[in-house]
């Protein structure tokens, strides 16, 4: 077993070496990964900083469940952290890298069997590595009946996703919504199904969620309580037609208006699938990005570029100064009726206007629809200049026009202090939430904007939760930041989970510190508050 | 699935016109071009942000990567393996150095 320089906090050298080995007992020398190369291949690419503060010591790639199993109980035998990663590409959040330096990377990537489509119930059943674009062929050559919700970057794992809270475009868009069943293998290797799954020969594992007693699916999203190996995913059949709606407002202070009137719509459900909200930042980034051009392209001061500047260029391509957009989806008469009551409700706003087109059942896809996996909204991360990345501080919030436009103007204060480019959208979550996904681009060669990028992410934390706000998902680098933002009755919340981790856990091995949830073994590594 | 219909055509009009001046894919050279059709043009096939960014740094002449004769093995391995500019890395888990060397086979197939 070749050397690595890394080892896991705690842990011997002989240890790590005999881990090292029964690892590669059980999948083979091929698939433990401890060379310099391989190890870098596990850094965050994208990350916010030095990626060795979060380098994993090695990986290793399992097959099947029953690999996964036997690797989890030499972890516990050796004490070694496992970081378990679906595909990996959770980029923003930190990739495939672990929360704790010196972790081992569990790699599922190679377990990436879609094993079951059923086009009569709407649903799949895959393994942690099967991608978006890994479904969507499969839903392809099974005849296309049933569509994925896909987030903007396609190459991520549906598993990986909808255990993060990810979001797509559809009436799916929810990912976390659309889980029904899991196989999950628990941190001392016993493997569970839930819901039906845990009746011997049940059919109904991916049609009920709640089977009987304590709904458990839940507690396997954005935790570190257990392996997911197998996860049902609940699939829209093809609709008749689809229509979409580009919204857009022409004033500044439109965005209370703009929330204010969607809120009903999408409440009693005539829009029937996630919108966005764009800030004038994103429109103008978003429309640049796609020519391949970035921020030089438009201004080339220093700070945050001017809102003039902005709004001056948005009317120049004739567009709104507010932009939502959003799918709905029906059949042609449906869409007809839901289209006329979305005029009708923006048509007592001054300077309002809805653009709309349509789909056909048996048209060719169109990118607009949202519904193909692609990698195009990767091209925006070069905003200056690149290689780039980005941090996001998304807090959730009501959508309630006031509320919503108090909390996005007190975020841009701090974008302008701290000399970043505003780039906001507000995304629609269900029908009663909102996130505003305010991102920070960065330039990964300039450390200097790095350093100013972390410092905002901690003011916005400690503003928001001032004001009430929690985030809903943050990069590795500051989970324990967003875990420190649910305050309610001295962060009780937290305590339950590590009560709940420590009994599952109770060597601490599964995923330390994700979601800011430390074993007591480790407890010591949470970031000072 | 026009997107893919579309880079499909593309692809099939590039075959045609280099197809007097080539030899016949090796096997090898096929499943590259399969590999590359499922992973890479995503990102690198005409107007889409790779061949962008290509086209920015470098120029137009060797920003799509399936037209250029200067490519080596080498260089495909090290930007596959460490990633280049924006582009992560890919993981053995994902693509083996079999696959690896299969997409360099079909990127490097045109005389230099």
């Amino acid at each position: 077993m070749p050397a690595t320089s890394l080892r896991p906090p705690g842990v011997s050298e002989a240890s790590f070496h005999d881990a090292l080995k029964a690892f590669t007992d059980i999948v083979g020398p091929e698939w433990v990964l401890v060379s310099e190369e391989d190890r870098h291949t596990y850094l965050d690419a994208f990350a916010p900083g030095n990626p060795d503060e979060h380098a994993p010591a090695a990986a290793v790639a399992p097959k099947s469940t029953e690999e996964v199993q036997a690797i989890v109980k030499i972890a516990n035998r050796y004490r070694i952290p496992l970081w378990p990663v679906s595909t990996g590409r959770n980029l923003a959040y930190g990739g495939s890298a672990p929360v704790l330096r010196g972790s081992v990377v569990l790699d599922l990537k190679r377990m990436r069997k879609v094993l079951e489509i059923d086009a009569e119930l709407g649903y799949a059943l895959v393994e942690p590595g099967v991608s978006f674009f890994d479904l969507f062929d499969a839903l392809q050559a099974a005849g296309g009946k049933l569509w994925i919700s896909t987030p903007a970057p396609g190459w991520g794992s549906v598993i990986g996703n909808a255990l993060e809270h990810g979001l797509g475009y559809t009436p799916y868009g929810v990912h976390a919504d659309t889980i029904c069943g899991m196989e999950v293998v628990l941190p001392n290797g016993d493997l569970v199904r839930t819901g039906m799954g845990a009746v011997e020969g049940s059919r109904e594992w991916q049609i009920f969620k709640y089977g009987y007693g304590p709904v458990w699916d839940g507690l396997f999203t954005q935790s570190n309580f257990g392996i997911v190996t197998k996860m049902g995913v609940w699939l829209m059949p093809q609709p008749e037609s689809v229509a979409y709606c580009l919204v857009s407002l022409p004033n500044v202070g439109d965005l209370p208006v703009m929330v204010d009137t969607l809120r009903p719509l999408r409440l009693n459900d005539t829009i029937n699938a996630t919108y966005t909200i764009t800030n004038p930042f994103r429109s103008i980034v978003d429309g640049y990005s796609a020519q391949g051009k970035s921020r030089n392209d438009i201004y080339t001061g220093s700070g945050s570029i001017p809102l003039e500047v902005v709004t001056r260029e948005l009317a120049a391509q004739g567009r709104g100064i507010w932009n939502a957009t959003f799918n709905l989806f029906d059949r042609d008469k449906g869409l007809d009726l839901r289209l006329a009551a979305i005029q009708d409700a923006f048509a007592h706003i001054p300077g309002a206007k809805v653009q709309t087109r349509r789909w056909h059942q048996g048209e060719p896809i169109e990118q607009w629809m949202r519904v193909q996996p692609g990698l195009f909204a990767l091209g925006i991360v070069d905003w200056y200049g690149g290689p780039g990345g980005h941090m996001n501080y998304a807090p959730v919030v009501a959508p309630i026009g006031k509320r919503v436009g108090d909390l996005y103007e007190s975020i841009y204060r701090r974008f302008v202090e701290y000399g970043f480019d505003y780039y906001a959208g507000l995304l629609n979550v269900g029908q009663r939430a909102l996130l505003v996904n305010a991102v920070m681009f960065f330039n990964r060669n300039d450390p200097e904007q790095i350093r100013r990028g972390r410092e905002l992410y901690r003011v916005l934390a400690k503003d928001g939760t001032a004001a009430g706000f929690g985030d809903y998902r943050a990069h590795i680098s500051f989970m324990d930041d967003a875990a420190e933002m649910y305050t309610f009755n001295g962060h009780a919340l937290r305590a339950l989970n590590e009560h709940v981790k420590d009994a599952l856990d109770p060597q601490g091995i599964l995923a330390p510190g994700k979601q800011g949830i430390w074993p007591r073994a480790f407890r010591g590594n949470r970031r000072p508050s | 699935m026009r997107m893919r219909a579309g880079l499909c055509g593309l692809l099939m009009a590039y075959t045609v016109a280099v197809a007097a001046h080539e030899p016949a894919p090796t096997a090898q050279q096929s499943q590259g071009k399969a590999l590359y059709n499922h992973l890479c043009v995503y990102c690198h096939s005409p107007g889409v942000w790779g061949t962008n960014r290509l086209a920015k740094r470098q120029d137009k002449d060797h920003a799509v990567l399936e037209s250029r004769t200067d490519l080596t093995a080498s260089l495909i391995r090290t930007a596959v393996r460490s990633g280049i500019g924006s582009m992560p890395p890919l993981r053995k888990s994902e693509l083996s150095d079999a696959d690896v060397d299969a997409i360099a086979a079909y990127l490097t197939r045109q005389p230099r």
